[in-house]
């Protein structure tokens, strides 16, 4: 306990208190205030995250342990934190990130009643402490507190606007999909406690890698399915990916926070802190490999026709994140954290540029009656480019580098993935610039209502994007591959202390692959993806996609009508067989059962108060008689 | 020994207090003074330092568990006092008096604790039920008053006889009334013996209320004036258990196999009778007369068990059941209407009463976090651990279930019924009730704060 990260309690306790704080005083304090306390709450967890940050590069790696959060019989489950090279940089993320979106929201949300001001504040700082939990546990246990609480948080956040009937089934949708994963996550954790005994990740992954955990094959497989499965929930791979979409219902920069930053990056950490487990199960990782790909591919298919704006930068981060899962799966888990964090930067931006349009259209979000929108919102325009040329990889910005690494790994484990994940690079670049000229670029398709209003947002708007803007550029340095440059790839040096398997990771990709040979693959997907945005920006600005789609372009439209095939697959059945089960068993059966003893304990009672007839002559002789019996038991018949 | 002496010097001071305080005030200050020096010294002893050494030739016995036992039922009875002292006014004219017979019985309740004596068992009953007999007829006028103490007079004769009978046939086996010198064949006891030993046993269920020995149990409960059903609902019931549990650990326990099976019998006919019956009472002074007498079915069981679980768990048991129906009492004495109904609203009136209420109840019912919850687990594991009466364990908890029925018709009545339940408590009341819920509360977190000082 000497160690001086034994402070890192303080980063999740300023988010809490500032939980508390606008969760109480909501209906009495100014929404300047409630501004105040709720971004200030985060700046404070991210300049404490920021010294943790410096602690653990100068080599202080800690596991503080508070108190026993669960003792029973031989199990111990500490509340402990893990700071480690993995957790500072997620801290760093979360609560840099995290505190741009805060400040965007103060002026975003401003017309909110004072009430919902600071009904806003308090679950948006409910989630960064619980998102905080999640990345600094020591163990399994904590993170699934912080898993479920940023769950709770996402629920409460899309749900927002509550009045509106469709987004609190969004909501729902959310948080029963999310809890599909979260029992596979349980069974996990059971799984790991009933084999291993424990759930901290000291005690079990260090084991694991020596072999003397107590684990077989079968059960390694078991828990990373298993845990994979959580992760596909929360992170929006198939099967379970269609909340995302739906959960743009929520404030914008509660998507850009949650549902592209942050909390959907969780699956990702999860297998990244569970890599050495990972490492030992080729077909898991197999699994996540494809599972990642096809996500990838069907996500940016779909994003080629939706047409609210926040649709498509939806299906864009479902899409992104099955990239991440192909860098798990390919084992290049360095090169899935690195684009985690640029990820971060530029759909952080992006979301937050389309909340800044989405304001300025005063609540359009249909880019068919949008175009134009560079002439009106400079700042905006340009921070929203550099956003989609960085998720699009053009070379210099930060999405270059993270993609260039995940697609170098696929092509060590298999040109086919490589090739689709190229695919899907194109599709990317291709919707992205699909977008960004369809509203930015060509002439103003809205009312005259509309453009009268048009403005640039005010500054608490645009001071983030700016700040995120040049993140996505300069993100990417931390990462600069070998090929290029001999030593640069800092985070590669950084995190290998956590990255247990180095062999299989990226970060020796250049072993495997020649220089020239990289040269050659970053040559080819750059040439393509650049005439790939050439053609959809002169497309899309001069004749923007508005017609009604037809044919394949309907499908898409639809989202390969999986909603609709999960509605009939699941939904109905589960509800006719309640229906079921309502009428056939629970209303004669069981509530006959239960109305039943109620009624005979009440028959009996009204039978037995007979007994108490008043008479004393009689009270004795019901005794008498009773002790004769017990007389005539004990010596004529117990012998 | 210092509580003893102290008690019956203090009933002999109350008499006189009637007549040298003028004010009725300063009665029920001396009282609940003198029964708090009575506390202390009490606790004193139990700390290791006697007052008096008296020489009462290996008659009486205080160890740990008596004189633990004896703290919590002045403990009790001081919180009686505290909470219901004032309402003894309604009862009649002679206000010291009732006092000093309930320092007359607490002198009945010590000597019942630390009997070694079949005498002192016999002395320390009798001197409890004669003050009894007296408090429940003490509202004069009452018909169903006097009515009740004529009838708990008449059958509680019937019972001293049987249990003079059966101290009369041990004698005559055992040729001594002291506990300590019984030799009882282990196997094959006598017919003497044996005969003795039901003939106890049919008189201490008697005094306790279990059927079906329990039939003047409501009719004396409900004739007899409200704050003095609390008193004999609660204390006097707790300390008869713990003398029948010393009579049966300590004079019979040899041959427990003759009495064991009688005990659990007994016991799942008095949880039977006592909660069945209570789901159709109208009024919620008489459904407390048969949960007293479901209460001491689960006592019950503690006698059955006869382990060191069932020890412990009986003084937790007497403490929560204690404390919870005196403050259940308490609230009852200031209504007017002793229905249901008459509960109606309370809860819009009174929140911090029916909130106290609220977990009074709770605590009976046997809820967790509630002492009530951690009592009733403690006799249902005391008999786990015979390994025998598995089916007294099940039997148990399914009439623990029925009495939530009755106890949470009063939660009902409080907060989901309109009506006007009117009261006035004073501000001190309040307190007293919410003090007694948080210790509620905490016995059922840490019940070893309790339990530990019958080791430390």
């Amino acid at each position: 306990m000497n160690n001086v990260l034994h402070l890192a309690y303080l980063v999740p306790l300023f988010p809490l208190l500032g939980f508390l704080i606008n969760g109480l005083g909501r209906k009495s304090m100014s929404k300047s205030l409630i501004g105040i306390v709720g971004s200030g709450a985060i700046l404070a967890s991210f300049i404490v995250s920021v010294w943790i940050f410096m602690q653990v590069k100068g080599g202080n790696t800690f596991t503080a342990e508070y108190f026993n959060f669960i003792s029973a019989d031989k199990l111990t489950i500490p509340f402990a934190f893990k700071i480690d090279q993995l957790s500072s940089l997620f801290l760093l993320i979360i609560t840099g990130v995290g505190f741009l979106i805060h400040v965007y929201s103060t002026s975003y949300m401003h017309e909110e009643k004072r009430e919902h001001f600071g009904r806003y504040f308090a679950y948006l700082n409910l989630f960064v402490f619980s998102m905080l939990l999640l990345v600094m546990g020591g163990n399994y246990v904590i993170m699934f507190i912080g898993w479920e609480g940023v769950g709770l948080c996402s629920y409460l956040l899309i749900g927002f606007w509550f009045k509106k009937p469709e987004y609190n089934k969004a909501a729902n949708k959310a948080f029963i999909m999310n809890r599909i994963g979260d029992l596979a996550f349980l069974i996990a954790v059971f799984w790991l406690i009933w084999k291993t005994g424990s759930v901290s990740y000291d005690t079990i992954l260090p084991a694991v890698k020596e072999g003397t955990s107590g684990l077989n094959n079968t059960d390694i497989l078991v828990i990373t399915l298993l845990l994979f499965v959580g992760a596909t929930g929360k992170s929006a791979q198939i099967p379970l990916y269609t909340w995302l979409p739906d959960a743009m219902a929520g404030p914008t920069p509660v998507s850009a926070l949650i549902h592209a930053a942050t909390m959907v990056t969780a699956g990702i950490y999860m297998i990244v802190r569970s890599n050495v487990l990972y490492s030992l199960s080729p077909v898991t990782l197999n699994v996540i490999a494809i599972v990642g790909l096809a996500t990838a591919l069907l996500a940016a298919t779909i994003a080629l026709k939706q047409n609210d704006i926040k649709k498509v930068l939806a299906y864009s981060t479902v899409s992104q994140l099955g990239y991440m899962f192909l860098a798990l799966g390919t084992g290049s888990y360095i090169a899935a954290v690195f684009h985690v964090m640029t990820h971060a930067f530029f759909k952080a931006l992006l979301f937050l540029g389309s909340g800044s349009v989405i304001h300025a259209m005063g609540g359009e979000q249909d880019i068919r009656k949008m175009g134009g929108l560079a002439k009106y919102m400079k700042i905006t325009n340009i921070t929203f480019l550099i956003g989609c040329l960085a998720i699009a990889g053009i070379p210099g910005l930060s999405g270059f580098f993270s993609k260039d690494e995940i697609l170098a790994g696929a092509f060590m484990k298999s040109p086919i993935l490589y090739g689709i994940g190229l695919f899907t690079a194109l599709l990317t670049a291709f919707y992205m610039f699909r977008l960004y000229a369809t509203t930015f670029k060509g002439s103003f398709r809205g009312t005259h209502e509309q453009e009268h209003h048009l403005h640039e947002s005010p500054a608490a708007i645009t001071f983030p994007l700016i700040v995120l803007a040049i993140l996505s550029i300069v993100g990417g340095y931390v990462g600069v591959p070998e090929f290029i440059m001999h030593g640069a790839h800092s985070l590669n040096d950084f995190l290998a202390p956590v990255i247990v398997s180095v062999d299989h990771g990226a970060a020796h990709a250049a072993g495997h692959l020649s220089h020239s040979e990289e040269w050659m693959l970053t040559g080819i997907s750059t040439a393509l993806i650049v005439i790939v945005v050439v053609f959809a920006w002169t497309r899309f600005s001069k004749k923007p996609d508005t017609a009604e789609p037809t044919g394949f372009g309907k499908i898409l439209a639809n989202k390969w009508y999986v909603d609709e095939f999960y509605d009939a697959a699941v939904v109905r059945p589960l509800n006719k067989l309640g229906d079921f089960l309502d009428n056939m068993l629970e209303k004669p059966v069981i509530d006959g059962l239960v109305n039943g003893v109620g009624k005979l304990v009440n028959y009996s009672s009204r039978q037995l108060r007979l007994l108490q007839s008043g008479q004393v002559g009689s009270y004795v002789l019901l005794m008498v008689i009773s002790m004769l019996l017990i007389f005539a038991l004990q010596f004529f018949l117990r012998k | 020994m210092n509580a003893l002496i102290l008690s019956a010097v203090l009933g002999v001071i109350m008499m006189f207090s009637g007549i040298l305080l003028k004010q009725k005030s300063a009665v029920r200050g001396v009282a609940i003074t003198g029964l708090a020096a009575l506390l202390l010294v009490n606790i004193l002893e139990l700390r290791g330092i006697h007052f008096f050494k008296i020489d009462v030739a290996g008659m009486m016995y205080f160890d740990r568990f008596a004189l633990l036992f004896i703290s919590i039922a002045l403990f009790a009875t001081l919180v009686y006092f505290i909470l219901s002292a004032k309402d003894m006014e309604k009862v009649g004219a002679d206000y010291a008096e009732y006092f000093a017979l309930i320092f007359f019985i607490i002198c009945g309740i010590i000597l019942v604790a630390s009997f070694k004596s079949l005498l002192i068992l016999f002395l320390g009953i009798e001197i409890i039920s004669i003050p009894l007999y007296i408090l429940t007829g003490a509202d004069k006028r009452n018909l169903k008053g006097n009515e009740g103490s004529l009838k708990y007079f008449l059958m509680g004769a019937f019972s001293t006889g049987l249990m003079l009978m059966g101290i009369a046939l041990i004698y005559g086996a055992a040729g001594t009334f002291d506990v300590e010198k019984m030799k009882f064949a282990i196997e094959t006891p006598a017919v003497l013996p044996v005969t003795g030993m039901l003939l106890l046993l049919f008189s201490m269920s008697f005094k306790v209320s279990a059927a079906p020995f329990h039939f003047w149990t409501p009719d004396v409960y409900d004739g007899a004036p409200t704050v003095f059903t609390s008193f004999m609902a609660t204390v006097v019931k707790a300390a008869v258990f713990i003398g029948f549990i010393r009579l049966f650990d300590e004079t019979f326990g040899t041959f427990q196999v003759k009495w064991q099976m009688w005990l659990a019998v007994i016991a799942a006919v008095t949880l039977f009778i006592g909660n069945i019956t209570a789901v159709f009472q109208q009024s919620v002074k008489r459904m407390l007369a048969y949960s007293s007498i479901a209460q001491a079915g689960f006592m019950l069981l503690a006698v059955y068990a006869m382990n060191t679980s069932a020890k412990e768990g009986i003084l937790l048991y007497a403490a929560a059941y204690s404390l919870a129906t005196i403050g259940i009492f308490s609230v009852l004495n200031k209504l007017n209407d002793y229905t249901f109904e008459g509960f109606n609203g309370l809860a819009k009136q009174q929140p911090v009463v029916a909130g106290a209420l609220t977990i009074f109840l709770l605590s009976l019912a046997g809820i967790p976090l509630t002492a009530g919850f951690l009592a009733k687990f403690f006799m249902l594991k005391s008999v786990i651990d015979t390994g025998t009466g598995l089916w007294l364990v099940i039997f148990a908890v399914l009439m623990a279930a029925v009495s939530v029925y009755y106890y949470f018709r009063v939660i009902q009545a409080m907060y989901f019924k309109e009506g006007k339940a009117d009261i006035t408590v004073t501000g001190r009341f309040k307190w007293a009730l919410v003090t007694i819920a948080a210790l509620i509360i905490i016995l059922g977190t840490f019940p070893n704060i309790l339990i530990n000082w019958l080791y430390f």
